[in-house]
């Protein structure tokens, strides 16, 4: 490794995912399952260029096609083994991009600063990130994908709205919760946001919502190591502060994951505050399931009539917790939840904005927008973000949040 | 409803799932991965060697029950196993075909001649008789598969029956995806699920063939379209059967698509996840089991368990440096490791004892102890993880694991009435 | 029965072997060389892949070490594409005596063999799975080599000079007549076919068999003690440099990166029957023992195939005859002519794979002397065929070959990212090679599943390419299975028994190979 390597890269977290190449069998499973390597040759598959690869790494980086691999994190789900390809990829990746990093993946990573610059200005904004020839520069110059979906800039960051609400009218019964709404929560999907906070708070919850930032997961996924680190343990002090042993809901699927496993799994962060933070926070729908089971959840859901596609996002299934969302969807009288049976939808984070990455993610989410359309032109549901932005965008199907059917099913819209 | 746990997503574990929710039972399945089925062949084998080829294997299979007192067929009983595959094939729908009574004996991607219970129907027409004709056809960028082996490798070989075939090689060349040399089983099944990529390859094809020849292709007739292999075969005017690759196995998938989708449908919930770590057992029962979870560890609770880990290839059971073997999820006691070294040099004469090594089990497929009782009331086992056996020998686990899976079930479903 | 006359014969394709018959064929002599096996297959390929800096031997051999930092440096110049120059440290352990370390660089300095010393946490930043207990660090310029290619080096360059290398050539008799050497008999073991060879001279390069040989020209019994050593390969790279421990020598003390495995070794034990070579389970114990010093956790990583090789040793009167390893590692050349009244043939013993050009250049002067020559030698100035570049080995290199051809070959070893043309070009300069022979070349079957997925597609091809029939297909892909038990079996544990049980269930379960129609006899070669 060059002695110009940022420091982030050297982590007991690379020696982590290297040994556990040692389990792999061959056995091509995770070949199988791959989203972008059923669609492309121009990707050698995970098996290729996690574990095998691995074995022939040692400073140069010289297995550019590695690029490919959108980090879904399919690969490490299916493994019969343990072996932590995903994690090892995302690893190699890093290295490889760390001596000639793209500007467009620094600017790509600063969701903050984006929703911070847009919000202000969202109706103009909005109209910009639709206009095809500023699209067609952007592209020409950043490198992001005319067609690639955007995020849509509101008028007012959920922090503001939080902020200026009145205080609920009921007494919270049941204790204390902090909300972790992620930078989409915070810019972009407010709404979202507002929809998650009532349900919690109709349950009896008294809810904080502390000064947070963002978890680097953007950063992480374009390889900004140091840079994700730093903003994920950030993020640790701001949630913490919210107070001790509290649980963190979050209804951002990705970002829960970067804090459950991702952050010390791909970038071997070891901290105390990590820990603390991993192991209490929850995705909104995995705690409504887990109070479900505890007999707890109130299940007096008005009836919906309807039948709805339900997607579950990668970064979600890699939590390895099941599809919490369709077993609480399934509470709610008269609604069918069709699982989409799709692996990915494609846009991984921010790898189908990419110029180069656009055509493959596309075709990687061709046969979830068919079954979308298909199933209910009307609605789509999906626990992440950018994965909602994706579908909408290829499917033409408003997509979701689960957590809005609970609200509605709650008679809170 | 009660719940109960089956902890493995193989062919024991998906057959446990869904005869349990069949019966009314609300069933978690847990699984690290997605479960072997795409390892193996996509035939099932109920029994193929005891040591000679067996024609008849519930016949046989009784026999070995009797003979074999630490054989799992021994506790689970032939009756157990027809019914289960009886089971299976009802379940499946047409996927597979056969009965429990005869074993087919079909050709393998060395030219090797492997006896199998049930096959599916795209695999039939390769039954060896005596005067069959084949054309075996490769695929030049398809590098699992070498006709001119398979070929010659069969026409020398006496068939069970006595008589011979004949059999030659064609290779020819039909790119599954463009800019591609080096394709996989699955990149060409995907392929053949397309009627377009049906039409060319048959156009390739059909001008190399004979009058009378059965086509011999490797086992990647399509993925979803369970009818692509028939079309292919009208395409070409010739009977065509399927010869199953080491993995990806195409077969294998499409039993493991359709085992999981059935048991989804019937309402079993898998949790796809990390390995099962732990297990809670209070007063010998065991209560829950713990799933290393991203973020906090998961505890399933359940009233009954199913362990369904496979063998030591899935790493339910390891044997580490020193040489101790032990079953990884709940410390069971395991037989087979008093008979002598488990491992030795000799290749190709006897099987490794290692191999045999694995839980004992009662009829009830309740886990046992050395001295014969259960080791918990409520844990039960299925497939691989049973010892007794040479599964792979004997071409025996896929009726192990079906008649073990129907037993467990059953036998829970009893206990919770 | 066929005939030939030459010069000069050589018997042992090892190191030693291969390195003389270049030196004889570079000198101008006629020149055949005898293998009654594949190159490089007694000691020479079943060493632990270590290129000395000498530092090994500063305290215990200094002879040995100026030796081997001299010809580090000239093998590193003219047989680069074999060699990997990886770096090595010499490292004290938590319960090592750290003075050894300063007795340790006082002998580097005094021995010429370059050695500084770093800090643990540089050694640490550096190579993150060490043990982070160690107490002191010492760079040294060790490095790995690839023992078959160097062989195949050394004989490629000797058939540019108009050598034959005659390998599966097993030699049978040697006539001598009034006190001098006139011929050498051997079978060719393939066909069948007797060769006879008049010569000059014979140089007796048989390692371990030495001393067999030798007996066949009359010669009074040469003692050479075979010292069998185990080795055991790790499934990947846990270092990237070769790690010593830094005390007296003793068994299990070096772990060397070599392509894509790390190496542990190595044990000492007098044998009798260098053929016999047993991978005695209590030294595989004492190899992961050793492991676990240098790299916590050793004992959870994956053993991935083990080998045994024998030391060829001259008795040495100064230590007892059972303790092997302090036996001096110098080259020892026996002179038939005084000892046995035999002219026109030397035996050369001992020595180790870094100073092979040494003592090839050693034995071939003596050689010169006795036939009152003056032939100067040039092996240290000329590069082996395909190292003119002065290139290294680098571990990247498969990867970015692969990188680069991917798309317009199929790869058929996997693990160790062999294409399909690097296969058919090896069959095609060996045709009647088992795969274990093009194994050699090639790294087939040598990554994590041994063979389990690139077996069949070998057999596959090789039976396309037309060289063999059926048959021999069939009993080469028998043999190779086979041949590749023989070093998993005695490390099988772990991960790789798992990897064992999916080889089997592919092989048994789905392909039934071992009903396809039995052999009369077995391909063995």
């Amino acid at each position: 490794m060059s002695d110009e390597t940022k420091p982030g890269l050297e982590f007991a977290g690379h020696e982590f995912a290297r040994a556990s190449l040692d389990a792999c069998v061959k056995c091509t499973i995770c070949e199988t399952q791959c989203p972008v390597a059923a669609v492309t040759p121009l990707f050698s598959g995970p098996k290729f260029v996690g574990p095998q690869a691995e074995r022939y790494r040692n400073g140069d980086s010289v297995d550019h096609s590695l690029d490919y691999c959108s980090s879904c994190g399919t690969c490490t789900l299916v493994c019969p083994q343990g072996v932590q390809i995903a994690e090892l990829n995302s690893q190699a990746r890093a290295v490889m991009k760390a001596d000639h990093m793209p500007l467009r993946d620094r600017l790509i990573g600063q969701t903050t600063l984006m929703g911070t610059m847009m919000t202000p200005v969202a109706p103009i904004a909005r109209a910009a990130l639709h206009n095809k020839p500023i699209r067609t520069i952007m592209e020409k110059v950043v490198g992001v994908h005319r067609d690639a979906p955007m995020p849509p800039p509101q008028g007012q960051t959920f922090a503001s709205w939080w902020a200026k609400r009145p205080k609920p009218a009921k007494a919270a019964t049941r204790g204390t919760l902090v909300f972790f709404h992620g930078c989409a929560g915070g810019y972009f999907e407010v709404e979202t946001s507002k929809k998650s906070v009532e349900v919690l708070e109709y349950l009896g919850y008294e809810v904080i919502v502390p000064k947070q930032g963002c978890c680097g997961l953007a950063q992480q996924s374009n390889g900004l190591f140091e840079q994700a680190s730093a903003s994920v343990l950030k993020l640790c002090d701001d949630l913490r502060n919210a107070g001790k042993d509290l649980t963190i809901i979050s209804s951002s699927g990705s970002c829960t994951g970067m804090l459950k496993h991702e952050a010390h799994e791909i970038m071997g962060v070891d901290d105390e505050r990590l820990k603390d933070v991993g192991t209490r926070i929850r995705d909104i729908m995995e705690f409504l399931l887990d109070l479900h089971e505890a007999g707890e959840l109130p299940t007096d859901f008005a009836t919906i009539e309807m039948t709805v596609p339900y997607h579950a996002p990668c970064q979600l299934k890699s939590q390895g917790m099941g599809m919490p969302a369709v077993e609480v969807l399934g509470l709610i009288p008269g609604l069918t939840v069709v699982e989409s049976g799709a692996v990915c939808c494609g846009i991984a984070g921010t790898y189908g904005l990419k110029k180069e990455k656009y055509e493959i993610a596309q075709a990687v989410g061709k046969p979830l927008f068919e079954m979308v359309k298909k199933t209910n032109p009307n609605l789509a549901l999906c626990d992440t973000e950018t994965c909602r932005w994706q579908i909408e965008q290829s499917s033409g199907v408003k997509t979701e949040h689960p957590i809005w059917m609970v609200h509605r099913a709650y008679g809170l819209s | 409803m009660s719940r109960v746990i089956v902890i493995g997503a193989g062919l024991s574990g998906l057959v446990a799932a869904n005869r349990l929710a069949g019966k009314g039972v609300d069933v978690t399945l847990l699984t690290k991965g997605i479960g072997g089925l795409q390892l193996g062949q996509g035939s099932i084998d109920v029994l193929g060697y005891a040591p000679d080829r067996v024609t008849n294997p519930v016949l046989t299979l009784s026999a070995i029950a009797s003979a074999r007192p630490a054989h799992p067929y021994a506790a689970i009983g032939a009756e157990a196993v027809h019914t289960g595959i009886e089971y299976l094939k009802a379940l499946l729908g047409d996927l597979l075909v056969g009965d429990a009574e005869a074993n087919y004996q079909l050709p393998t991607a060395v030219g090797a001649i492997r006896p199998t219970c049930l096959v599916q129907p795209s695999m039939v027409a390769g039954n060896v008789t005596d005067g069959a004709r084949f054309a075996i056809v490769g695929l030049r960028r398809l590098k699992d598969f070498h006709p001119k082996l398979v070929a010659e490798n069969l026409s020398r070989t006496p068939l069970p029956d006595g008589g011979r075939l004949e059999a030659r090689p064609v290779l020819i060349d039909v790119p599954a995806r463009d800019g591609e040399v080096d394709s996989s089983g699955l990149t060409y099944a995907r392929a053949f699920d397309d009627p377009a990529f049906r039409d060319r390859f048959a156009a390739t094809l059909k001008p190399q063939l004979n009058e009378g020849e059965t086509v011999g292709l490797p086992a990647v007739l399509g993925l979803k379209d369970r009818g692509a292999w028939k079309d292919l075969s009208e395409k070409l005017g010739h009977p065509v059967f399927e010869i199953p690759l080491p993995p990806p196995s195409v077969p294998g998938m499409r039993l493991n698509e359709a085992l999981t989708a059935l048991a989804k449908a019937a309402g079993v919930r898998i949790v796809n996840g990390t390995r099962v770590v732990s297990a809670r057992v209070e007063d010998g029962v065991v209560k829950g089991v713990t799933m290393a979870t991203a973020g906090a560890p998961r505890e399933f609770t359940g009233e009954a368990f199913v362990l369904a880990t496979g063998g030591f290839e899935s790493g339910a059971l390891a044997m580490d440096s020193y040489g101790t073997v032990t079953e990884t999820l709940f410390g069971l006691p395991l037989q087979g490791l008093d008979d002598g070294p488990l491992v030795h040099g000799d290749y190709w004469s006897a099987e490794q004892p290692l191999f045999s090594v694995g839980v004992r089990v009662g009829k009830d497929m309740r886990v046992l102890d050395a001295a014969g009782a259960a080791v918990h009331p409520n844990l039960f086992a299925a497939g691989g993880i049973i010892g007794g056996s040479s599964r792979w020998a004997e071409k025996s686990g896929d009726g192990i694991a079906l008649g073990s899976a129907v037993r467990a079930a059953d036998s829970i479903v009893e206990e919770l009435a | 029965m066929r005939k030939l006359a030459v010069d000069v014969v050589v018997i042992g394709g090892g190191s030693t072997g291969a390195g003389v018959v270049r030196d004889v064929a570079m000198r101008g002599y006629s020149t055949v060389l005898l293998e009654r096996a594949d190159l490089g297959q007694g000691t020479t390929g079943r060493f632990h892949g270590l290129l000395h800096s000498g530092g090994r031997y500063v305290v215990s051999d200094p002879l040995s070490a100026t030796e081997c930092a001299q010809e580090n440096a000239i093998l590193s110049r003219i047989q680069s594409e074999a060699i990997e120059t990886t770096g090595g440290y010499f490292v004290t352990g938590p319960d090592d005596d750290p003075a050894f370390a300063d007795k340790f660089l006082e002998g580097a300095k005094a021995t010429g063999v370059p050695a500084r010393e770093i800090s643990v946490a540089e050694a640490l930043r550096n190579e993150p799975r060490l043990n982070p207990r160690i107490l002191r660090a010492i760079e040294v310029q060790d490095g790995s080599v690839d023992g078959w290619q160097l062989v195949w080096g050394a004989a490629n360059s000797a058939k540019a000079y108009g050598a034959e290398i005659l390998t599966y050539h097993s030699v049978t008799k040697i006539d001598t007549a009034d006190g001098k050497v006139t011929a050498v008999h051997c079978t060719d073991l393939k066909s069948g076919e007797d060769v006879v060879i008049e010569c000059g001279f014979v140089l007796n390069c048989a390692g371990p068999w030495a001393g067999q040989i030798a007996a066949m020209a009359g010669a009074h019994p040469v003692d050479v003690i075979p010292g069998r050593g185990i080795m055991v390969a790790m499934n990947h790279r846990l270092v990237n440099r070769v790690v010593n421990r830094c005390i007296y020598p003793a068994d299990g003390d070096i772990l060397v990166p070599v392509h894509t495995v790390s190496i542990i070794g190595t044990t000492d034990v007098k044998v009798d029957d260098p053929d016999n070579l047993a991978i005695e389970p209590r030294e595989v114990q004492q190899m992961l023992d050793a492991g676990e010093v240098l790299i916590p956790g050793f004992r959870q990583s994956r053993a991935l195939h083990a080998w045994a090789g024998a030391r060829p040793l001259i008795k040495d009167n100064r230590v007892a005859a059972a303790d092997t390893r302090h036996m001096s590692r110098g080259m020892a050349v026996i002179d038939h002519t005084t000892r046995d009244g035999l002219d026109g043939m030397l035996t050369i013993g001992g020595g180790k794979l870094t100073t092979y050009r040494l003592m090839a250049e050693h034995i071939v002067d003596a050689m010169c002397e006795k036939l009152g020559e003056k032939r100067s030698c040039r092996t240290a100035d000329e590069a082996i065929p395909g190292s003119e570049s002065g290139r290294t080995y680098l571990v990247t290199h498969r990867l970015e070959d692969r990188e680069h051809d991917r798309l317009d070959d199929q790869i058929i070893c996997e693990c160790e990212l062999m294409s399909r043309k690097m296969f058919t070009d090896a069959l095609a300069t060996q045709p009647k090679g088992t795969f274990d022979d093009l194994r050699r070349q090639l790294r087939l079957g040598m990554g994590p599943c041994q063979g389990g997925f690139c077996s069949m597609r070998a057999t596959g091809i090789a039976l396309e390419s037309d060289h063999i029939d059926i048959e021999r297909a069939t009993g080469l892909l028998r043999l190779f299975l086979k041949n590749r038990w023989i070093g998993l079996w005695p490390i099988l544990y772990g991960d790789q028994v798992r990897q064992t049980a999916l080889d089997n269930w592919i092989f048994q379960g789905t392909l039934d190979v071992e009903h396809l129609p039995q052999p009369e006899s077995e391909v063995a070669l």
